[in-house]
C-alpha cells in the first residue's frame, strides 16, 4: 500500500515537472515567434500609425510598403542576384569539392593527407583577413562590382567544409564497389560519376545546405565588393533601409519580410532535413 | 584496380580545380594580407614596405595607441566570453530539456533553430527597431503604464554609452544569443541522443536520479562536443559583424560599440587605410587560431568514443 502511494506521488511530481518544462518551452517559443509575427504585422501598416500605436493591428492593409521595397528598394533585383550567386556557388563548389574529396578519399597518392590538412586550415581563416587583398586584386582585374567577383570567394570559402564532409562520405563507400566497377571496365572518371556521386547523396545535401544558407546571408564581402545598385545581393540591399536621419520603418519591415520569407517557407517545408543536415555539417566541421 | 587508382593524370585532374582556387583565393591573399600589414598602404596609392626597422608600425599603432582598437578588442573579448558561456549553459539546458520531453520535441527544436538560418542582416534591423527608445519595447512597456506612460524615460538601449561594457553591446550579445543558441542546442542534442540508454538504465538501477545522471553521465560523455561547440562559438563571435553593423548605425556612438570586424571595415573601407586594416585582419586571424588551439587543448582532453 505504502509503495503504491509513493509511486503515485512520484508520478504526480513527474507530471508537475513536465508541466513546468512545457510552460518554459512555450514561453521561449513565444520569444522566437512573436518578433517575426510582429514584423509581418508592422510591414502592413503605414509609418504614422506605427508611431502612434506600434502594437496595434493594421487598420487598413498597406501593400504599398512591399511594392516600394521590391521596386524602389531594389529588393527584386537583389533577390535575383542572391539567387544567381548562391546557385552558381552551390553547383561549382559541390562539384569541385566532390572531385577533390574523391581524390583525397579514394585515389592513392602520397600527398593526399597533407592536401587534406591544407584544406582544413582554410576553415579557420576568417573572411575578414583576406578581404583587403582580394578587394585590391579584384579591382585590379576589373572584377569588383561584378557578381562573378563575389561568386569566386564564396566558392572558395565553401570548399574546405565541402571537401571535409565529402571525404567522410566517400570513405564510407566500401572499396569492393569500386573494384566491381573496375572489373566491369569502368574508368576512374566513370567510377566517380556513377558510383561515388550517387552513393554520397546525403553528403551533397548537407554541404549544399551549409553553403547555400551561409552565402545567402553573407553581408560583409558582398558589401565591400559591390557598390552598383543593380548588382547588390539581398543582405546588402537591406542595410540601405536604415538612414541616420530618417527611416521609414514600415517599408524597412516589408523589406525584412521579403528577405526572410523565402527562407522561412523553405525551412517550414523541410525543417527536419535542414536542421539535421546543418547539424551534421557542423558536427563534422 | 590499384593501377587505376594511382592514375596520376586523374588525380591531378580531380584535385587541381579546388587546389588552384583555394591557393589563389585564400592562401595567397592571406600571405598578401600579412605583407600589407607591414606596409604603408593608403588609397589612393600603392603598398609601400615600411622598412625593416619600422615594419611593426601598424601593429604598434594598433595595439598601443589606437583607442578605437582598444574598445573594439574589449567588446570583442566580452562578446566572445559572453557567447561561449551563455551558449554553453543555455544550449545544454535546452538540449537536456528537449531530450527529456516526449511530445513536441521536433516542434520546439525547429522553432529554436529557425533564426540560425535567417539573415542576421534582416534580424539585426528588426532588433534595432525593437530597441529604438521611442518605439519598440519602451513604447510597449509605456503603454502598460511603466514610467507613467512616457516611453522616453525608459532605458536608452542602443544609445547608452556609460559603463565599462556599454549597454548596446549587452543588447547585441543577447540578440546573438537568441539567434544562435539553437545551433549549440542542436549540437548537444545530436551528441546526447548518441548515448546508449543502457548507461542511463544502469544508473537508475543504482539509485541515480535524473539530475545526477545529467551531471555524471551526460556531461562527461558529451565533452568532445562541448569543445566543438565552444570553438564554433569563439570563432563565430570573433568574426561577428552583421548584427553590430545593422543594429548600431555607423558613427552614432563614436566607435564605442565597435568590434574588431567593424573596426577593420571602417579603417579599410571608410578611411581607406588598407595596410592598417590588414594588420587588424592578421590580428583577428591569430586570435581565431589561438582560441581554436586553446579550446581543443583544454576541453577535448579525453575522448570516450
Amino acid at each position: 500500500m505504502a509503495s503504491v502511494m509513493t509511486i503515485s506521488k512520484e508520478k504526480r511530481q513527474a507530471k508537475a515537472v513536465s508541466t513546468v518544462i512545457y510552460i518554459f518551452l512555450i514561453l521561449l517559443a513565444v520569444i522566437y515567434i512573436v518578433p517575426l509575427l510582429w514584423v509581418l504585422i508592422t510591414s502592413l501598416k503605414d509609418d504614422s500609425t506605427l508611431m502612434l500605436s506600434p502594437w496595434a493591428m493594421p487598420a487598413q492593409i498597406e501593400w504599398g510598403n512591399y511594392e516600394f521595397a521590391w521596386t524602389k528598394g531594389h529588393l527584386g533585383t537583389a533577390m535575383l542576384n542572391s539567387l544567381i550567386v548562391c546557385s552558381v556557388t552551390l553547383v561549382v563548389s559541390m562539384f569541385f569539392g566532390a572531385m577533390a574529396a574523391f581524390a583525397i578519399a579514394k585515389l592513392r597518392w602520397k600527398l593526399s593527407k597533407l592536401t587534406m590538412y591544407y584544406f582544413l586550415i582554410g576553415m579557420m581563416i576568417p573572411i575578414h583577413t583576406i578581404l583587403i587583398p582580394l578587394f585590391v586584386q579584384f579591382s585590379g582585374w576589373g572584377m569588383s562590382n561584378t557578381l562573378i567577383g563575389i561568386i569566386i570567394p564564396y566558392i572558395t570559402f565553401s570548399l574546405p567544409i565541402t571537401i571535409y564532409i565529402m571525404v567522410g562520405f566517400f570513405e564510407g563507400i566500401p572499396n569492393e564497389l569500386f573494384e566491381a566497377a573496375c572489373i566491369d571496365g569502368c574508368s576512374v572518371y566513370k567510377m566517380f560519376g556513377t558510383v561515388a556521386i550517387p552513393l554520397a547523396k546525403t553528403g551533397f545535401m548537407v554541404t549544399g545546405l551549409m553553403s547555400f544558407v551561409s552565402n545567402w546571408n553573407e553581408l560583409l564581402l558582398a558589401m565591400v565588393f559591390i557598390s552598383d545598385e543593380t548588382k547588390k545581393t539581398l543582405p546588402v540591399s537591406l542595410t540601405k533601409f536604415v538612414g541616420p536621419y530618417h527611416t521609414n520603418y514600415c517599408q524597412m519591415f516589408a523589406a525584412i519580410m521579403i528577405a526572410i520569407v523565402p527562407t522561412i517557407i523553405a525551412y517550414v517545408a523541410f525543417a527536419n532535413q535542414i536542421v539535421e543536415g546543418l547539424t551534421a555539417g557542423a558536427v563534422k566541421g | 584496380m590499384d593501377k587505376l587508382m594511382r592514375n596520376k593524370k586523374a588525380i591531378l585532374l580531380f584535385i587541381a580545380p579546388a587546389l588552384i582556387l583555394f591557393t589563389a583565393v585564400l592562401f595567397v591573399p592571406v600571405c598578401k594580407a600579412i605583407y600589407y600589414s607591414f606596409c604603408n598602404y593608403k588609397l589612393p596609392g600603392t603598398a609601400k614596405f615600411l622598412g625593416l626597422d619600422n615594419m611593426f608600425k601598424n601593429y604598434k599603432q594598433l595595439l598601443l595607441k589606437d583607442q578605437t582598437m582598444r574598445m573594439a578588442f574589449r567588446n570583442s573579448m566580452f562578446f566572445m566570453i559572453f557567447s561561449i558561456v551563455t551558449q554553453l549553459v543555455f544550449g545544454l539546458f535546452l538540449a537536456a530539456l528537449l531530450t527529456n520531453i516526449k511530445k513536441g520535441r521536433n516542434f520546439f527544436k525547429n522553432i529554436y533553430y529557425l533564426p540560425c538560418v535567417l539573415s542576421s542582416a534582416a534580424l539585426g534591423l528588426l532588433w534595432m527597431f525593437v530597441f529604438t527608445p521611442r518605439l519598440g519595447i519602451n513604447n510597449m512597456l509605456a503603454s502598460f503604464g511603466k514610467w507613467g506612460g512616457d516611453c522616453t524615460l525608459g532605458p536608452q538601449w542602443l544609445f547608452n554609452t556609460e559603463g565599462y561594457i556599454i549597454l548596446p553591446i549587452w543588447v547585441v550579445s543577447f540578440v546573438a544569443l537568441w539567434q544562435y543558441v539553437g545551433q549549440s542546442m542542436m549540437l548537444y542534442m545530436a551528441q546526447i541522443s548518441g548515448i546508449s540508454s543502457d548507461v542511463y538504465e544502469a544508473s537508475y538501477i543504482d539509485g541515480c536520479n535524473k539530475r545526477q545522471a545529467f551531471f555524471h553521465i551526460t556531461l562527461p560523455l558529451i565533452k568532445p562536443m562541448v569543445a566543438t561547440a565552444m570553438s564554433l562559438n569563439a570563432i563565430g563571435s570573433l568574426k561577428f559583424f552583421d548584427l553590430i553593423y545593422n543594429m548600431i548605425p555607423e558613427g552614432f556612438l563614436s566607435h564605442k560599440a565597435d568590434v574588431i570586424a567593424t573596426h577593420l571595415y571602417t579603417s579599410a573601407f571608410k578611411f581607406r587605410k588598407l595596410g592598417y586594416g590588414s594588420a587588424i585582419g592578421v590580428i583577428l586571424l591569430i586570435l581565431c587560431l589561438i582560441m581554436t588551439v586553446l579550446i581543443n587543448k583544454f576541453v577535448k582532453t579525453e575522448n570516450y568514443e
